[in-house]
């Protein structure tokens, strides 16, 4: 810390680390900043002439490729699809770590359903939502996310859970709480941190799923992962790098704002001062 | 209030044994101390009042009504924890008023409740606060609020002032009794600490690990000065008293090394014992007056007092020196004399006291 130098060299090897790790993002933010002659002629950085064009083309194709309504289809379907996997695995994972509910096989079975390839459930579940008609809808597209979602809330919320001092849910009981209102009153603030990191990552996953998105949807809950491979040959002719590259930049933002949001929630302990550290 | 009774109680987890045998009758309104050293089944007797454990056989009861699988809550019992236990995310006031919210009290009553609890413990300026902006001490004043609010029937204390400071231990120790002049209830409170067991108990029960092969829990039940002044066994001879209880082998029922020893008259015994005399029941005198010959080897001077570690034909024996005037040092030959009638005799295979 005393030699600037060597603070320097720390500095650059950060920035050096973010530029390499960042750099798909970065081609792709600087690509959406170009015009379409630019980007055959300059391939740098560097942006000779920075324009919005790209973003006022994506908005302009809202009669073909609404992708207002595509951002508003994921931004349903994901919010939904987390809150519904943190609401069922929350009471889940509670009775797992805390009254011995199947310790040893209900997680690593619910785990490993998640390890297999999810096109295995591809035609069974088409064929299910045809029946009941979730076939193109939001809150179709929502449980498929929750499905996706609840093997990892489940892990993330069982380990938390079992690291909470037992004897605050003991005083809890000898106060008069019984197990619901232990959950409510003492074990859900005390989580709030793992609430935050598996929503967060709960979100991330939901936005980026495409297989059932391609499947489920045709033209009313279409989510934007799905939404945003249309734009690549939207004129026609040839693919326009900087339209799709807008897209991609717009359909990375939200996710990128929550994970933003609930940052100072994800590290921070809900437990300090309750027991003797 | 109310009296609360373990009828030939065990308890075991798995295939390991933690209490067995376990009788005992605790007084309305008691404050009775359960102490003895870790792995003795003490806290796990308290949890078990708690409704925090089932028994694995046997009853307890609370004003003569059985509360085998009664909930927590239905007991009526409130307990402080070693680790305070307090719940994080509340405040001090909330914190204090959670089990009167737990029983469907107005917030009104609760307020109320909250304020002349946070009164006793002087904790009105912190009512807004969170534990963790408290120190050890307030932090455990507010799990005694939330302990007094509801007015329970038991109060149990689980080793409540082993996370403190010293100071701490000693000004809260003084807190919790007269909190225990306000509140008339029912209290057991659990520690390893011999002293706080000796100075806050009415009575006291002391536990033994049935590991180290004691057929049960329960070793001695009785007020602090007959436990001191009468061990019922080895056990609670050794584990009462700083330093402890010098016990001597004999040989053949006497014990020669301190010559012309009268311990009275006492029943006919066929084993071997032990003789056990306190420290401070041992006097020093100079070399050549009669009794048991022996050399200082160590000396521990406390400020008001000094344990003196001396070597004998009969062991290293600790005597415990009030007398300023006398100045033991290491090296120099003395003989002890112990005083009068104060000693204990052992069965040295069985650990039980014999006569009186």
């Amino acid at each position: 810390m005393k030699k600037p130098l060597l603070g320097g060299l720390r500095w650059l090897v950060f920035a050096l680390a973010v530029v390499i790790l960042n750099f798909p993002v970065i081609a792709t933010l600087v690509t959406s900043l170009k015009s379409d002659a630019e980007i055959m002629t300059n391939a740098s950085l560097i942006i000779e002439a920075p324009t919005l064009d790209n973003y006022v083309a994506v908005f302009a194709m809202a009669d073909r490729f609404d992708i207002l309504h595509f951002l508003g289809n994921s931004l349903v379907a994901s919010l939904i699809g987390s809150v519904l996997a943190i609401a069922i695995a929350f009471p889940a994972a509670y009775a797992m770590a805390r009254l011995e509910v199947g310790r040893s096989w209900l997680l690593p079975l619910a785990v490993n359903l998640r390890a297999v390839p999810l096109i295995i459930f591809a035609i069974p579940i088409y064929l299910m939502y045809q029946q009941v008609g979730l076939l193109d809808t939001r809150f179709g597209l929502a449980l498929i996310f929750c499905l996706v979602n609840v093997p990892l809330v489940l892990v993330l919320f069982a380990s938390s859970i079992a690291d909470l001092p037992l004897e605050i849910e003991e005083a809890g009981r000898v106060d008069g709480a019984g197990t619901l209102r232990l959950l409510v009153y003492v074990v859900a603030p005390m989580s709030l941190n793992v609430v935050a990191a598996s929503s967060v990552l709960a979100f991330i996953y939901s936005w980026n799923e495409f297989l059932f998105g391609l499947m489920l949807t045709t033209n009313n809950a279409t989510p934007v992962s799905v939404g945003a491979s249309f734009f690549f040959a939207a004129s026609g002719g040839g693919v326009r790098w900087g339209v799709a590259a807008a897209v991609m930049i717009l359909a990375t933002l939200p996710p990128l704002v929550l994970g933003l949001l609930m940052y100072r929630q994800i590290g921070r302990s809900m437990t300090a001062g309750a027991v003797k550290g | 209030m109310a009296e609360i009774e373990f009828k030939s109680v065990a308890k075991s987890f798995g295939k390991v044994g933690v209490i067995a045998d376990l009788d005992l009758k605790v007084d309305d309104g008691e404050f009775i101390v359960f102490v003895g050293p870790s792995g003795c089944g003490k806290s796990t007797a308290l949890r078990m009042i708690a409704g925090l454990e089932e028994t694995t056989s046997g009853d307890i009861q609370i004003r003569g009504r059985s509360i085998a699988g009664l909930a927590p809550s239905e007991r009526n019992v409130a307990m402080v924890f070693q680790s305070y236990a307090l719940y994080p995310h509340m405040t001090v006031a909330g914190n204090i008023g959670f089990p009167l919210k737990m029983a469907g009290r107005p917030a009104a009553e609760i307020a109320a409740q909250v304020r002349e609890a946070a009164d006793i413990l002087d904790l009105g300026p912190y009512l807004d606060r969170r534990p963790a902006q408290l120190s050890g001490g307030q932090r455990q004043r507010v799990a005694l609020g939330r302990a007094i609010v509801r007015h329970p029937d038991v109060f149990l204390f689980d080793e409540p002032l082993s996370n403190l400071d010293a100071d701490l231990r000693v000004s809260m120790r003084g807190e919790i009794m007269r909190l225990r002049e306000r509140i008339q209830a029912t209290m057991i409170y659990v520690t390893h600490d011999q002293t706080e067991a000796m100075t806050m108990g009415d009575r006291i029960a002391v536990f033994a690990p049935l590991k180290d092969g004691h057929a049960r829990n329960l070793m001695q039940v009785g007020t602090p000065e007959a436990l001191y002044e009468r061990p019922a066994n080895l056990f609670v001879a050794r584990f009462l008293g700083s330093p402890k209880m010098n016990l001597i082998e004999m040989d053949q029922g006497q014990a020669p090394a301190f010559g012309t020893l009268d311990l009275g008259p006492r029943p006919p015994h066929g084993g071997a014992l032990l003789l056990g005399v306190r420290p401070e029941d041992i006097r020093i005198a100079e070399a050549g007056v009669p009794g048991l010959a022996g050399r200082i080897r160590l000396v521990e001077a406390l400020g008001a007092e000094y344990y003196v570690h001396i070597e004998t034909a009969a062991g290293e024996l600790i005597v415990r020196v009030m007398d300023k005037r006398l100045r033991p040092a290491p090296g120099d030959t003395v003989a002890l004399q112990p005083a009068a009638g104060a000693f204990h005799l052992f069965d040295k295979a069985t650990g039980e006291r014999i006569g009186g």
